[in-house]
């Protein structure tokens, strides 16, 4: 096991995404996890959905991830509140002692990525921590085997 | 900070900024002209009685909302309170509302955005609806893609209009008046009679405070911020209203003043000659920012309402799917905004149906937010603790519901004909799909439900009837006597845990009829104890299979008849009851009253004759038959719960043993019974059942189509085969199907 995956943060944002993200971490060896959904706050204006709504779609997300991984892999889960989703992973990360940020960009368009801030950018360009970025292993090989 | 405290980040000065910013766009800068060719210059008095018959129901709502700071507002109280059939209008009630307010406002958009850029009617559209539709599709497409609203910009864009306002006010208090208010026929050319009719069309403009119940989750400290801001945005447009109102018919005469741009004509003559450009596209920019933000807080606040409705149940989650790279609620978002650009084609050339429509769907759900608040205080619900409690209770939230019904009769028939058939189509949806789905009763439901015997039977059987069904199967298992309650416990709980279901534990109490149910619950203490001991028992039991218990206690007069009744309360799909010489109270009374119950069977019944429950080896007689299809089920169940070994039974006539195999053999394997032994007899049916009990640990039996409950309930000795054998027997029954139209009124 390298010391980079000892204790990874996984962001999920949505169950497709974290199915990506379990996907493609499953060929690699780990120790424990940390995966996060940050439910982005307006800070003071009504937010885009209601939060028990983005609490529950964050639960669907954790819930693919436990079922991905059964029990043979240390995972605890956490939702997070914030006005900047990158600051809230970052601040995540300080909290769990994490050795990385491990993230599974799926795309989207270049206009999609400017309305949603993009946050895999702010990920890697504002971290103070490594950045894992792991391909989409069903984009990438078109197949479903891990490796 | 916690996450409690980052999850709610919208502070008092938030809160009031979403009311004022949703209300403001509509009474100032769209209105006026229009209602003040309905009522003359009275209607600033219209104004201030919409004033008052929101202030009474926001105190209502403020009371509802600090009691249950929940997403979904008015919805989410009507729904707890008056329970989802009432919810479920109110929902309609509270979203189609909101979605005929998004149409006004962009119409009002329209028109403003139609004195500042020429804009080409289209077919059958005329400029302004071009317009608002434009309008209408970039607000709906901002709240898809949910650009990121921040902090500030909210009560900005709301400091900045009513500082607009503040200066159009000053201004228009110097061209102001006395004789232009009143030149054209004094201060009511149509009578004081005008009024009314007046506050019927602008109580649109007062569509706003309830918004911020329905952000509630997300507001620091809602029981104090809550009340203030509810009840104060509230008294702040009224007074604005009222305001700027006169001022406006004090520049403009009220029959010249334009109903589409108000504002801009009255700041084109209150303004001094080199300002007057300027000002009147500051004016108008102003009122495109308002109506826009209005329409933008009734898009946001409709997609809250469904979020909550599909999390009760009443609409399919489907519609409540986040966007994965947006976490926006678009489907939602999507149908909203499908119907208020409906909505803007179809009604948006005339403005006041689009208001009034929007109104007559608020003050229904106002009506009923008023009712459930008093439904939540009389059936004394344990968990509602508001911080804010309405003054001078009951009358406020009495005068609340009448004062927003009697609003309603001064509208015209269109908007209440269309307000209709959405509540029509809301009952209609709530007894088609959601009954099947929901599976919150209400505390109106179950107060009446819980006081079957003291209330009058209409009400209780109009409370079952719209009664959830739920999705969850809920075997229900009526407890009369500790002794045999174990085996009882065990069937049940294997059959709600086969059908991923619910067991429900009911201790029926029966008591004397010389003892009246009320002095019976005084003594309720003794009655807890037992009905604890028992019920407890029951819940280790049943834990042992991993299935979820519920446990009620009913006290009754009644004792086999009680069951029919707490069958329908608690919305079982099956009951599960014993039947013996020591189980509830005795049968023969009221046999007719019986017969008529039994025939009517409210879902599946098993009936354990229990002589201990031992599933070895089961044995299940058949005649093919739907009650027979029950027994089957049963069987299987047992078989794979406790590995039993089933065998078959098909009684033939005398020489026709060849097809009675054929057919058994059939239905064998029909109902997933294949490897059973099959075994077929020929003679007298129940010495044969008799005779291959003998080797059988329990006997599974489907009644007969002609109610076998009823003669066991009799205690007619028809079915001997009960007594008779030595081994447990369980007979079933399946539920009797009844039409949608037969439950209603049957």
């Amino acid at each position: 096991m390298s010391d980079l995956l000892d204790r990874v943060v996984l962001p999920v944002a949505h169950d497709d995404d974290a199915t990506a993200t379990a996907r493609a971490l499953d060929g690699h060896e780990f120790g424990s996890a940390l995966a996060v959904h940050v439910v982005e706050k307006a800070g003071g204006a009504p937010d885009k959905a209601s939060v028990e709504q983005r609490e529950e779609a964050a639960e669907e997300a954790f819930s693919v991830l436990r079922a991905y991984f059964d029990d043979e892999v240390d995972l605890e889960t956490r939702i997070l509140y914030g006005t900047d989703v990158a600051d809230a992973i970052f601040e995540a990360a300080d909290d769990y002692g994490a050795s990385s940020i491990v993230i599974t960009p799926r795309g989207g368009s270049r206009w999609i990525q400017l309305l949603t801030g993009d946050v895999a950018l702010s990920l890697v360009t504002e971290t103070d921590r490594p950045v894992v970025v792991l391909p989409d292993v069903e984009e990438e090989t078109g197949g479903s085997d891990g490796e | 900070m916690s996450d409690e405290e980052l999850a709610k980040d919208l502070g008092l000065l938030s809160a009031m900024t979403i009311g004022i910013g949703t209300m403001i766009g509509a009474g100032i800068f769209v209105l006026p002209g229009v209602a003040a060719q309905e009522a003359g210059p009275v209607v600033v008095a219209s104004f201030v009685v919409g004033g008052v018959v929101a202030m009474i129901n926001a105190f209502s709502v403020s009371e509802l909302g600090t009691a249950m700071p929940k997403a979904g507002g008015g919805y989410y109280y009507i729904n707890r309170s008056l329970g989802p059939l009432f919810g479920s209008i109110a929902g309609m009630g509270d979203w189609m509302g909101l979605a005929f307010a998004s149409a006004f406002y962009c119409i009002g958009f329209g028109q403003y955005l139609t004195t500042l850029a020429p804009i080409p009617g289209l077919l059958f559209l005329s400029d302004i609806q071009v317009g608002a539709l434009i309008a209408g599709i970039v607000f709906v497409g901002v709240n898809y893609a949910g650009a990121k609203e921040t902090g500030g910009v909210q009560s900005v864009i709301v400091l900045v209009l009513l500082g607009i306002l503040s200066i159009f006010a000053v201004f228009g208090w110097l061209s102001f008046d006395y004789a232009t208010l009143t030149g054209s026929g004094g201060l009511t050319p149509m009578g004081y009679g005008a009024i009314l009719p007046g506050t019927a069309v602008v109580f649109v403009s007062f569509l706003g405070y309830a918004k911020i119940a329905t952000v509630a989750e997300e507001l620091k400290n809602p029981g104090r911020n809550l009340p203030i801001a509810v009840i104060g945005s509230v008294a702040i447009v009224t007074v604005i209203y009222g305001i700027l109102v006169t001022i406006m018919l004090g520049v403009v005469p009220w029959n010249d003043l334009s109903p589409n741009a108000p504002v801009a004509q009255v700041t084109e003559i209150a303004f001094p000659g080199g300002l007057t450009g300027l000002a009147v596209t500051i004016v108008t920019l102003a009122a495109l920012l308002a109506t826009a933000s209005s329409a933008n807080a009734s898009i946001l606040a409709s997609a809250r309402i469904n979020f909550a409705m599909g999390r009760d149940g009443i609409v399919t989650d489907w519609l409540n799917d986040i966007h994965p790279s947006f976490a926006t609620p678009y489907r939602s978002i999507l149908v909203t905004g499908g119907v208020i650009i409906v909505f803007i084609a179809a009604l948006g050339r005339d403005l006041e149906v689009l208001a009034k429509a929007a109104s007559v769907l608020h003050l229904i759900v106002y009506a009923l937010i008023n009712v459930g608040l008093i439904v939540f205080r009389e059936a004394d619900v344990e968990e509602y603790d508001p911080d804010f409690t309405v003054p001078l209770y009951p009358v406020t939230p009495i005068l609340g519901a009448v004062a927003s019904l009697a609003l309603v009769t001064f509208m015209d028939t269109i908007e209440i004909a269309l307000s209709l058939a959405f509540v029509v189509t809301a009952v209609a949806w709530y007894l088609v799909y959601a009954r099947r789905h929901t599976v919150y009763e209400g505390e109106l439901g179950k107060f009446v439900t819980e006081r079957s015997d003291e209330m009058p039977d209409i009400a209780v059987s109009a409370a079952e009837t719209v009664a959830p069904d739920g999705g969850d199967y809920r075997v229900m298992v009526p407890l009369a006597n500790p002794e045999h309650e174990e085996d009882l416990i065990t069937l049940a709980s294997a059959m709600a845990k086969a059908n991923d279901g619910t067991l429900v534990a009911t201790h029926i109490v029966t008591v004397p009829d010389q003892t009246s149910l009320s002095s019976a619950r005084e003594r309720a203490d003794d009655i807890d104890t037992t009905s604890e001991r028992l019920l407890e028992r029951a819940r280790e039991n049943a834990e042992t299979f991993g299935v979820p218990v519920e446990t009620h206690t009913i006290l009754s007069h009644r004792g086999f008849e009680q069951i029919f009744d707490a069958a329908r309360t608690h919305d079982a799909d099956q009951v599960v009851m014993g039947w013996g010489p020591d189980s509830h109270g005795s049968p023969g009374r009221a046999e007719s009253a019986i017969d008529e119950m039994t025939g009517d069977l409210p879902c599946d019944f098993l009936v354990l004759r229990d002589r201990g429950l031992d599933t070895e080896r089961i044995l299940v007689p058949t005649a093919g038959g739907p009650d027979s299809d029950l027994s089957a089920e049963i069987a299987t169940i047992l078989r794979r719960e406790f590995g039993s070994k089933v065998t078959l039974l098909y009684v033939a006539d005398e020489g026709e043993s060849a097809e009675g195999a054929d057919f058994l053999a059939g239905w064998a394997g029909d109902h997933d019974l294949g490897d059973a032994d099959l075994r077929v007899e020929t003679g007298d049916v129940e010495t044969a059942i008799e005779s291959a009990a003998d080797d059988a640990t329990l006997v599974v039996i489907g009644a007969s189509e002609q109610g076998l409950l009823q003669r066991l309930v009799r205690g007619s000795v028809v079915m001997d085969v009960v007594d008779d054998v030595d081994c447990s027997v369980i007979l079933a029954q399946k539920r009797t199907e009844r039409s949608l139209v037969e439950r209603l009124f049957g």
